[in-house]
């Protein structure tokens, strides 16, 4: 299958400094895959780059087919990338519906402030878009007052409401539960079977990696280490050192 | 529970409305000076309750729709036919079209906000009544006095409306048609992806959103509706001045609807109007101590109940397709 993401020889430099160095990536239509790297080895200045909240210094970024190398991040969201922040990025002030609809008027490409004048969808388009979510039983909760994992899942699902192909995201369990981080795998694993939308993971959490069961990247020092399954990953005595630390049971 | 508060809505445009049965022509005249005002107010709250931007400098559009309906009917714009309806037409479309290049400029890139998006709008203003003070086609520093009142029809068969009365309708329906075009574009999606960007903005251009646009275009909106005041401000008082463009203004319209509550359009138009009011009582009774007065209320307001004095009152449940949990 052709990929619906690659990315080519792209750098970066801050200053003097090179947070990328010639990062080469493919993601398949259609698949999950999960970067994993110890802190400062540029996974996050990765999806800046992939997002278009920073333009790389060399390299190509191609989305769908589609050079969108320097794009702005309105420009690369509207043709289908949806990234979610490592801190929940959710409109706080607004309730669970009010989010929703931001997203949903996203998806029918209405960005322009006129197409958006028109009447909203029947009140049971939300309801059902917020029950397929798991989210039904918090349609009017003021989004910063919703718990952490449900915070992350409503982000997760505004994505994916505004009919993004490929998802970015940034630590997706980053402070949960353990219950929370199973519901986030099945999440997940939902969203590929069911919508066919490509995923692409930051995660340190290697249970969660192991339970995600997916190729795993790795990067070091700002370049692809290497790419695997999770077993072999763990077993290669050079990850196991520069990245897991020995002696590391996972 | 939010509580529902339609019924009380409906109650005070039904209680304006009855005023011409019950006020004499003087307080009439009165009551439709202050809903200009109100209108002026429900811009503000527009921009700033909604859209997160608290524009310092909001009489510059005022001012503007003001100037080109008396530059207009006064027929000092060459190749302008002296007409009203010309006069609202510039009146919208000016102030409209600086707003949304203004906000453009300033949105663009990282874009300014907060306090720098007000020092700005703030400077303008300054600017445009200095301006106005030295142009002397524009009457200088007196202003334009004589402006004609509003007149439909030409020749002999023109009607000229200055009776308190009619005067008092045409502002009344303009005050309640602005509120619901308002109103309606907050409960619209567009209003909802406005509220959005005032929270996240950076989640929002993360979902597509061209931020700056939705911003400028808003703007441009809360501008239109300032310079729609400024038009009948000028017909009414038929005298426009460059104090109507700058900071004094512009400060007066910012405590009616902080004080009314800039999150609810009808709390801010009441703010105008309670505000008014009790100036033309209280300054009677305190001279300049009443400045005084109104500076303490305002202070304590901000600090005790920041959502100001009638939006409690007035706010109204969010729209059905977006209450949650039915």
């Amino acid at each position: 299958m052709s990929p619906i993401l690659s990315i080519e020889a792209v750098t970066k430099n801050f200053g003097g400094i090179q947070a990328l160095n010639g990062v080469d990536l493919q993601l398949p239509d259609g698949d999950v895959k999960c970067i994993i790297g110890p802190n400062g080895c540029g996974k996050s200045t990765l999806f800046n780059i992939i997002s278009g909240a920073l333009p790389p210094t060399s390299g190509r970024v191609e989305f769908a087919g589609e050079d969108i190398t320097g794009l702005t991040p309105p420009i690369i969201s509207r043709l289908g990338v949806g990234r979610k922040f490592q801190v929940p990025a959710v409109f706080g002030d607004m309730t669970v519906t009010e989010n929703i609809e931001i997203a949903a008027a996203a998806a029918k490409r209405a960005y322009l402030p006129l197409s958006m004048l028109r009447r909203r969808p029947d009140r049971s388009d939300y309801d059902r878009l917020l029950a397929d979510s798991g989210l039904g039983d918090y349609a009017g909760v003021v989004a910063s007052e919703l718990p952490h994992g449900i915070k992350q899942r409503l982000e997760i699902m505004m994505l994916v409401t505004t009919s993004a192909r490929l998802l970015l995201l940034d630590e997706p369990t980053a402070g949960m539960t353990e219950a929370e981080t199973a519901a986030t795998v099945a999440l997940i694993r939902d969203i590929r079977a069911n919508l066919g939308v490509s995923i692409l993971v930051i995660e340190h959490d290697m249970a969660f990696v192991r339970e995600l069961d997916c190729p795993v990247v790795v990067m070091m020092k700002g370049a692809v280490l290497t790419e695997g399954a999770y077993d072999d990953i763990k077993d290669d005595p050079e990850i196991r050192r520069a990245y897991l630390g020995e002696p590391v049971a996972c | 529970m939010r509580r529902p508060s339609s019924p009380l809505t409906v109650a005070v445009w039904a209680v304006l409305a009855l005023c011409p049965l019950v006020v004499d022509d003087w307080n009439l005249g009165l009551l439709a000076q202050l809903m200009i005002y109100g209108i002026f107010a429900m811009s503000l709250s527009f921009i700033w309750g909604q859209g997160g931007l608290l524009c310092f400098g909001q009489a510059l559009f005022f001012g503007l729709g003001a100037y080109a309906m008396a530059l207009t009917t006064k027929g000092l714009l060459p190749g302008v036919p002296a007409s009203a309806l010309v006069g609202f037409l510039l009146a919208l479309a000016l102030p409209g079209t600086v707003a949304f290049l203004l906000g453009l400029a300033l949105f663009r890139g990282r874009g300014l906000v907060g306090p720098y998006f007000g020092i700005v709008t703030l400077a303008a203003a300054v600017i445009a009544e200095r301006l106005a003070v030295n142009w002397n086609y524009i009457g200088g520093f007196n202003g334009l006095l004589d402006i004609p009142p509003l007149t439909f029809g030409s020749g002999d068969g023109a009607i000229e409306i200055f009776e308190p009365l009619p005067i008092f309708l045409i502002v009344f329906g303009a005050a309640l048609v602005v509120y619901l075009l308002l109103l309606g574009l907050e409960r619209s999606p567009f209003g909802t992806v406005l509220r959005g960007i005032r929270d996240n903005e950076m989640r929002a251009a993360f979902m597509g959103y061209d931020v700056a646009r939705y911003k400028a275009a808003s703007f441009a909106v809360a501008a239109a509706v300032a310079g729609f005041a400024g038009a009948l401000f000028a017909i009414q008082f038929a005298f426009v001045s460059p104090a109507i463009l700058g900071f004094a203004l512009s400060t007066e319209v910012l405590i009616w609807v902080a004080l009314g509550g800039k999150e609810v359009l009808l709390a801010a138009f009441l703010g105008a109007l309670v505000v008014k009011s009790v100036e033309n009582v209280l300054s009677d009774a305190l001279g300049q101590y009443w400045l005084l007065v109104l500076g303490i209320l305002f202070i304590l307001s901000v600090v005790l109940l920041p959502r100001g004095l009638l939006a409690p009152v007035f706010r109204l449940r969010l729209p059905r397709g977006l209450r949650g949990g039915g």
